[in-house]
């Protein structure tokens, strides 16, 4: 199950779900809009390696606004520090950024109960776009679980701005 | 719902859903870690046909790694073979994966109850990036369904390894 939108406003309220800073006005039928914040981090290795901490350049998004260059990918963040421990949370680009030709993450809409952070997307645009620090760029959902949790507790958690990926830090098998 | 990783143990204990190998500490809070096959695929011809068998070339991953390159479509294959008897499942990237620039699959996330079989990957990738065998690539959640259930019982459910697209069969 999914939760409406008056659910997910009922739910910050009790403390259930963190949304923050919260605005009623951003809250969708079944989602909540979440915006973009000032900055933005490229990888500056003309090849990443997924053994390695790949390095990143930081780019700061002014009043004027930022253009996107098409097939690049740039690390964002939500302005919200957003997250619950009792529902497990899924995000996607919101309809009218996607129609712009915005991927606002690569496959990977599915969250962790139990992080509670700023989330980091990766923007990704086959058109050359302008966006705006403070837009409202994505929606985050909540669904119910099913059986005993147990929180995340991995290498994200707690993240502050956009952060590059920390892959290198993966168990192997 | 979404089961949490306690469920997902708790229902791989009994055999409802099947994960092969299946190792504990890939459990996530509400999903399961898959990892990367040491085999890949790539359409050998400058056009695709919808209704026809594609030939296509098998690329070995080697121990020090292959680099993907963006503007490729790979075909890859989870080392695990993973479904469920009673409960739907989405494969997703991580979020270390995607963070990478890896896409693992092309909004086809969905797998239905009673496909039990290793899950054939659609990579694309945004930045150039070496990619290992064995790592740990993308995450499989189950999900309670509604209604009776119907097991899987399509063209793919044979799949032993990367399989390409079988939509020619259906024309």
């Amino acid at each position: 199950m999914i939760l409406t939108g008056k659910e997910i406003h009922r739910e910050v309220e009790s403390g259930n779900i963190v949304i923050d800073p919260f605005n009623q006005k951003n809250i969708n039928p079944n989602s909540y809009n979440f915006r973009l914040s000032n900055q933005l981090k490229v990888y500056t290795a003309p090849t990443l390696d997924t053994k390695m901490k790949n390095e990143v350049a930081s780019i700061d998004i002014d009043e004027t606004g930022f253009i996107l260059e098409p097939r690049t990918l740039y690390l964002a963040s939500t302005i919200e520090i957003m997250g619950s421990e009792f529902y497990i949370p899924t995000y996607a680009a919101r309809s009218s950024v996607a129609r712009l030709g915005m991927f606002i993450n690569l496959s990977a809409c599915l969250g962790d109960i139990g992080f509670i952070g700023n989330w980091t997307i990766q923007l990704y645009s086959i058109n050359r776009v302008k966006i705006y620090a403070g837009m409202n760029i994505g929606q985050i959902m909540f669904w119910c679980p099913k059986g005993r949790i147990n929180l995340y507790n991995g290498k994200y958690q707690g993240a502050v701005g956009a952060i590059e990926s920390r892959i290198q830090f993966d168990t192997r098998k | 719902m979404i089961l949490t990783g306690s469920e997902i143990i708790r229902n791989q204990n009994s055999g409802t859903i099947i994960i092969e190998p299946f190792d504990e500490r890939f459990v996530e809070p509400n999903s399961y870690g898959f990892h990367l096959k040491n085999e890949l695929k790539i359409y050998q011809n400058e056009i695709i046909h919808v209704d026809q068998y594609n030939e296509s070339e098998t690329i070995i991953i080697e121990e020090d790694g292959f680099l993907l390159e963006p503007g490729r479509f790979y075909l890859g294959s989870t080392v695990e073979t993973i479904g469920s008897y009673n409960h739907t499942c989405l494969l997703y990237s991580r979020f270390s994966t995607s963070l990478c620039g890896i896409f693992i699959q092309t909004s086809a996330p969905v797998g239905h109850v009673g496909a039990i079989i290793p899950w054939t990957l659609e990579i694309v990738v945004a930045h150039p990036v070496i990619v290992y065998p064995g790592m740990l690539i993308g995450k499989i959640s189950f999900w309670e369904n509604k209604g009776v259930v119907e097991l899987y019982n399509g063209k793919y459910k044979e799949s032993k390894s990367v399989t390409t697209s079988l939509l020619f069969l259906e024309t």
